[in-house]
């Protein structure tokens, strides 16, 4: 029989618990990274995704859970955890006084460079993050917010970590400073696992291999879009661009999928062709027999088909939505419950 | 101890790129010059029975309120202001490790100001050898003495300085809080100078004394150490207090990344 070795992920999270007096910031999540994964954290404001991101990197503990970073245990050995990772804090903060270079070699002795390596380390870094050698002679205090973030980011490289937990990277950045950050993702794609926290769900959409849904100190919801897209989206939409009688259209695709139905029906340009939105819940298996049919009827004209797959904003909202409405059935109940106990008055 | 050198190269850099601690020691180091030749030119007409050096010690340690707020109020309200701590306790380096290396710095600054100021009754020596030796500047043990008095009580300064520093985001209020508690400090000093105690409770008040650090009788020991006579208890009762006060600051920073 074989044996299959699965590789230690690169975090295992189990049952982390954290509250803040009253407040529960987390509330018992639980996920795991994997080697080389780019994992992207979203979550309304509030909804406890710094927090855990902070455990993970060793500055605060965890009330209660197991957490292990690249094998480390943070319950035992929370200091230790940071050698092994990159951190970029919320709002990148940076001290602004320094120049940026003396800045890197300051974190870079701090995290244990010295000699040829630390000046290797530091010129790749500058490469990396695009920080050429006029800007890294500048102060901090005199850069832009987007240089500043790429001087945070520089630093979070500079011991090779394992793993990069990066806190809104992008925040305040313009789409070609974001897009630098993400060429720097995808050019250590496989070597470093990322984790990272963002509101730019287009960004996460774009750069991360999996997400991870935080609300209420939950997670909501786990895995890649597409698997996002199937448990949060239950009916597939598809559009149909054609001339012709909406009637005529509708009663074709009902005689192939009766559950079919018509949501929007707008004019495109002036062109006369008209845009049908339909819904359907059989899934894009009926999509390819329905073009088919529809290519049949001359007098439609079909010029365009497309399924139009629900993007990350739309699960985002939904995952939270049904958190939110959760929570709120939850709070209703416990009202109901306390009026109910309440003595009357005479 | 790679991340306490590191920590304390950078807080010295920090100190010496600063221009308030270069405008703070200028003025310091004046007065006290200033001070201190007042005192050599009117020390025949005096009654001080003390060795003339003394008074150079006297003149620090009544000067650091105003002085050591200015090196310390930086080290973690600056920090806590621009929020780079976090960025700090990020890296692999344990909080008090953070602490003791800050303080370092800013402990072997006051270092260098005391011996710029100590290069007063040197040049003394040097440009006019008769009335430095008839001002007892050829005597080692009073250097000794008189610095080492220093070095302990400026240890324990700069520890309450750090801690002032850790309890707040603005370096004035920083600042402001050290020179109080120092002024208290070296107040209870001068008022308990000179006060007898009584025989009843003689024993409990020395453990308190070798405990809390000679908060009273700092000045009665400055009359020992003057002239030589190296008190072992104060060495102690002072670390007590720089560790007390350094490991107070570790809690705080500890608490502000909770």
């Amino acid at each position: 029989m074989k044996v299959e070795n699965k590789p230690m992920p690169i975090i295992e999270v189990i049952n982390l618990k954290k509250a803040y007096g009253n407040i529960n910031a987390l509330k018992g999540i639980s996920f795991s990274i994997g080697k080389g994964e780019i994992v992207g954290f979203l979550g309304p404001n509030g909804a406890g995704k710094s927090t855990t991101l902070r455990i993970l990197s060793g500055i605060i503990p965890a009330d209660s859970g197991e957490a292990k970073v690249c094998g480390v245990d943070l319950a035992e050995e929370e200091g230790q955890v940071r050698n092994h990772i990159g951190y970029l804090a919320e709002n990148n903060p940076l001290p602004e006084d320094l120049r940026v270079i003396e800045y890197l070699k300051f974190r870079a002795n701090l995290k244990g460079l010295q000699g040829s390596r630390l000046r290797e380390r530091i010129k790749i870094v500058l490469d990396v993050c695009d920080l050429e050698r006029k800007v890294s002679e500048r102060k901090i205090g005199n850069l832009s917010k987007g240089y500043r973030q790429r001087v945070g980011i520089a630093d979070s490289l500079l011991a090779e970590p394992r793993l990069i937990i990066l806190d809104e990277p992008t925040i305040g950045l313009d789409p070609r400073q974001s897009a630098i950050t993400r060429k720097m993702m995808e050019r250590l794609r496989g070597e470093v696992s990322f984790l990272l926290s963002s509101h730019i769900l287009s960004e996460v959409e774009a750069c991360c291999d999996r997400m991870l849904i935080l609300s209420h100190g939950q997670i909501v919801a786990e895995g890649t879009l597409y698997e996002l897209q199937k448990k949060f989206i239950k009916n597939t939409i598809f559009q149909v661009v054609a001339v012709g009688k909406k009637i005529e259209l509708q009663k074709k695709i009902r005689s192939i999928d009766s559950s079919c139905e018509l949501i929007e029906d707008d004019p495109v340009e002036i062109s006369g062709k008209r845009r049908f939105t339909f819904s359907t819940s059989k899934g894009e298996s009926i999509a390819e027999e329905i073009i088919r049919s529809l290519l049949e009827l001359n007098e439609l004209h079909v010029s365009e088909f497309q399924i139009t797959r629900p993007d990350l904003e739309t699960i985002f909202l939904r995952a939270t939505k049904e958190n939110w409405e959760e929570k709120d059935i939850t709070a209703r109940k416990k009202a109901k419950k306390t009026k109910n106990h309440t003595p009357t008055g005479l | 101890m790679r991340p306490y050198l590191v920590i304390l190269k950078a807080e010295i850099f920090a100190l010496f790129i600063s221009p308030s601690t270069y405008v703070a020691t200028f003025y310091f180091l004046s007065l006290l010059g200033f001070g201190f030749r007042f005192f050599l030119e009117s020390f025949s007409f005096t009654d001080w029975i003390l060795p003339p050096l003394s008074s150079l010690v006297i003149g620090l340690l009544f000067g650091s309120p105003a002085l050591i707020p200015f090196i310390t109020m930086r080290s973690f309200a600056e920090e806590r202001r621009l929020g780079t701590l976090e960025t700090l306790m990020s890296a692999p380096i344990e909080s008090f490790v953070l602490v003791l290396g800050k303080w370092s710095a800013c402990y072997l600054f006051f270092l260098i100001i005391t011996c710029l100021s100590f290069c007063y009754p040197l040049l003394v020596l040097i440009i006019f050898p008769e009335q430095g030796i008839n001002l007892g500047f050829d005597k080692i043990e009073y250097w000794t003495g008189g610095g080492l008095f220093i070095l302990l009580y400026g240890g324990s300064f700069t520890s309450i300085g750090i801690f002032a520093s850790s309890v707040t985001k603005n370096q004035m209020v920083a600042g402001m809080l050290t020179f109080t508690l120092l002024t208290i400090y070296i107040s209870l000093m001068a008022f308990s100078f000179g006060e007898t105690t009584h025989e009843s409770y003689n024993h409990i008040y020395n453990i308190i004394e070798i405990g809390l650090g000679n908060l009273g009788n700092g000045l009665k020991k400055l009359e020992q150490f003057s002239v030589g006579l190296i008190d072992i208890a104060t060495f102690f009762n002072q670390s007590v207090l720089i560790i007390f006060f350094l490991v107070l600051t570790t809690i705080q920073v500890n608490r502000l990344n909770r």
